[in-house]
């Protein structure tokens, strides 16, 4: 059965895809968490189900209704972060039962409260066509080269906000593009792994990196390293299994490289070594 | 022809809740200038530099660093700052060059150059340390991270909040002498101490904060004013 992941277009689709999210995802996920922004994703994919409604009821795609709800919503989440309403998880989770409330209604009055939400939840990684493999495309290639060519900026400001507000940089700006980004990803990965798996593939490889690596660059490529992994390793056991969904197998796999680097991170990495002394 | 001031503070008013913390404060700070800001605790002088490095706007008045106002980003590029304390809140593992080379960043883009990066680690004695993980360093090594960020890309105005708070005895001279070789270079440079002795005998001037307003005093008034002088 795993050979149809390569002889089969279906099957190749659904690399292709998996392998665009599992690298770009963790690129974006590192800054927000980082910057302790880890269900910031969650949040925004939540509103996306709302987007996808409202592109129901509106006679538009899905993926249209998502990414305008996303970024909006991304703007609403900055917003509300900046002013000092979402420091602590109250307001995120209003957000997060907003989204899903606001999908549930909305789905309910188009007709669409069917089976195929199951989709936009959890993904149709086999059920690509190739336009929705390009769409992914370019919206991983669009958010790749933003991060990378902002990297250092997004770092300073991941590092220290206040010194990087005094030292002159735009951090407002800065910020407004890493929730963007991250709606967009959202977006991208709706399709590949869900709505409510997508932010899993933000966070979790990088936590992973986070266990063996001793700075941000390189924890930065173990969770790219990982986010590959993980989707082609998750795409093909529910490829060879037949049954199971391919979203929840990725996450999973992510998952356990995370317990197996968090093992071999107890005897290297930092956090458990003791501290110098002044 | 009149030198443009380093850092210029005029008329400033600055509360908290309706409670006045500068009252009509007026600073002047020149280029080549090493300047100790002390004060009691409370007196306002961490309000002071946060009105300087734009992080806070005056109730009224107006702070001018090298001629452009206090909000204006060109006028924060010219500022090395350091806060007192760790280099920020770290969740990822996050190596000591990042963490200085940082310091460089000021725009959209921003390089990492790495001969200044190595030459702020010389300056505050961590070489040796840059490919460390701040988790994994003291926090005196920690501040002096944060320091090396601020001395990074000479920038001709350093602040510095309680520098040598949790720094070993031993290096604070290194620190000292690398502060006063900036302000001979030309930098203006502020260091703010609520325990100014290590910069007392290298210091051009030092400043006084006591009931919102700010003003110099000798050497010897300084002493004077410290708790227990005299008994």
């Amino acid at each position: 059965m795993i050979d149809v992941l390569f002889t089969a277009d279906f099957g190749r689709r659904a690399l292709v895809a998996a392998t665009v999210v599992g690298v770009v995802a963790p690129v974006v996920g590192a800054f927000l968490v980082q910057r302790r922004l880890s269900l910031v994703g969650d949040g925004i994919g939540h509103l996306a189900l709302a987007g996808v409604a409202i592109g129901a009821l509106v006679g538009i795609s899905g993926l249209w209704g998502a990414l305008a709800v996303a970024l909006l919503g991304a703007v609403l989440l900055e917003a509300l972060r900046v002013r000092g309403r979402l420091t602590g998880d109250l307001s995120l989770a209003l957000i997060f039962y907003l989204g899903i409330a606001t999908g549930a209604v909305g789905l309910s009055l188009a007709g669409r409260f069917d089976t195929s939400i199951l989709g936009v939840l959890f993904g149709t990684l086999f059920a690509l066509t190739w336009a929705d493999v390009g769409t992914i495309a370019l919206l991983g290639a669009v958010v790749l080269a933003a991060v990378l060519t902002l990297y250092r900026p997004l770092l300073a400001v991941a590092l220290d906000e206040e010194t990087a507000r005094a030292g002159g940089l735009p951090v407002d700006l800065l910020n407004l593009v890493l929730v963007g980004m991250t709606a967009l990803l959202v977006v991208g990965g709706m399709r590949v792994v869900g709505l409510l798996m997508v932010a899993a593939l933000m966070v979790v490889p990088v936590a992973a990196g986070s266990k063996v690596a001793h700075s941000f660059r390189t924890t930065l490529r173990w969770a790219v390293g990982v986010g590959a992994a993980s989707a082609w390793i998750g795409l093909i056991v529910a490829a060879w299994h037949g049954e199971l969904v391919p979203g929840g197998t990725i996450v999973l796999t992510a998952m356990v490289a995370f317990v197996g680097f968090a093992l071999v991170g107890r005897r290297t990495a930092v956090g458990h070594r003791p501290r110098r002394t002044a | 022809m009149p030198v443009t001031a380093a850092i210029e503070g005029s008329g400033l008013r600055f509360g908290y809740g309706g409670v006045p913390v500068l009252d009509g404060l007026d600073l002047r700070v020149d280029p080549g200038q090493l300047v100790v800001l002390t004060g009691p605790n409370g007196s306002g002088k961490s309000t002071l530099i946060r009105l300087v490095v734009g992080l806070l706007s005056p109730d009224a008045g107006e702070v001018l660093v090298l001629g452009r106002p206090a909000s204006d980003p060109q006028a924060r590029r010219s500022i090395g700052y350091a806060p007192q304390g760790s280099p920020g809140r770290m969740v990822l593992p996050v190596s000591v060059i990042e963490v200085v080379a940082s310091g460089l960043v000021t725009g959209w883009g921003g390089g990492r150059r790495d001969g200044e990066v190595t030459a702020a680690l010389e300056a505050v004695g961590m070489t040796e340390l840059g490919a460390e993980c701040v988790f994994e360093l003291s926090g005196g090594q920690q501040q002096r991270a944060v320091i090396a960020r601020a001395l990074v890309g000479d920038r001709p105005v350093l602040i510095l909040d309680e520098p040598t708070t949790g720094i070993d005895r031993a290096f604070r001279p290194r620190l000292v002498d690398e502060l006063r070789r900036r302000a001979d270079a030309g930098s203006a440079v502020v260091v703010v101490s609520h325990d100014p002795d290590d910069f007392h005998d290298v210091c051009d001037r030092i400043l006084f904060m006591e009931d919102g307003r700010v003003r110099d005093v000798g050497h010897d008034e300084f002493h004077a004013l410290q708790p227990g002088a005299g008994s």
